[in-house]
């Protein structure tokens, strides 16, 4: 599965430029179908997922600064404090493009429930595919797209990456997550 | 599904070559829908539709 550096896509790139500044404030995690997509998934998207660890203002606003020196800014606003209290403490997700650029977006989310902690408590890197950039674990993302998301989109990520991990993905794993799911996202 | 699992196959077992293939289809969307944005920017009216499409995926 190893790949040439002048293989990455766009995305990548973009993705590997975002996370060198993030992992200086925080924990974060990638996400959903951009976790897909770098395995090889052949479909397309405008953006990347990101989850960040509960982190308190002061410090967002440091990870928002860095941001914006290094050449991103977030679409909804520039005012940090706005960003922080009006949008992510909220639960509502926030967006970054590099500066005057429209796409790729980084979608960020702060970490809501201890399924999200356990996400980024266990969270991976994948050397093969890229050494750079942490990604929530394959059994997670299959579990939360299988028993949460469930678009045919992600039901066909989902495939893909069972199929790319078919004789290492630990199933007892992946019906532990769904089990957190169902009680915590879907009150079951 | 057939054809995710066919190209997922392909993916497995052609580890040198799929990333190239890929490439060309990823980068594309993303170059196409940047450029066609970037269009709508430049007018009054294409702004306005902008922002309806930004509010669509706020």
């Amino acid at each position: 599965m190893k790949r040439e550096v002048s293989d990455k896509t766009i995305l990548e790139q973009f993705a590997e430029d975002f996370v060198k500044i993030v992992e200086k404030h925080c924990k974060y995690i990638i996400v959903s179908g951009f976790v897909a997509i770098i395995h090889g998934r052949s479909r397309g998207t405008e953006d990347i997922d990101m989850i960040i660890e509960k982190i308190p203002k002061e410090k967002f606003i440091e990870l928002h600064n860095a941001l914006i020196k290094a050449g991103f800014e977030c679409m909804q606003t520039n005012n940090p404090e706005e960003i922080y209290s009006g949008y992510l403490m909220n639960s509502t997700s926030v967006r970054y493009t590099r500066k005057g650029e429209f796409l790729p977006e980084m979608e960020i989310k702060l970490a809501k429930d201890e399924l999200d902690e356990m996400q980024i408590n266990t969270r991976i890197k994948i050397p093969d595919i890229n050494p750079i950039i942490y990604f929530s674990s394959i059994e997670t993302n299959i579990a939360f797209k299988e028993e949460y998301l469930r678009s045919d989109k992600d039901i066909e990520d989902a495939k893909h990456l069972r199929i790319i991990y078919e004789d290492e993905i630990d199933e007892h794993k992946i019906n532990e997550i769904k089990k957190q799911i169902r009680r915590l996202r879907m009150k079951k | 599904m057939e054809q995710v699992e066919k190209w997922a196959r392909y993916v497995k077992e052609h580890p040198n070559k799929w990333k190239k293939e890929l490439k060309l289809f990823v980068d594309s969307q993303i170059i196409i829908a940047n450029r066609f944005y970037k269009k709508l920017n430049e007018t009054e009216e294409g702004r306005k539709k902008l922002v309806k499409i930004m509010e669509l995926k706020c």
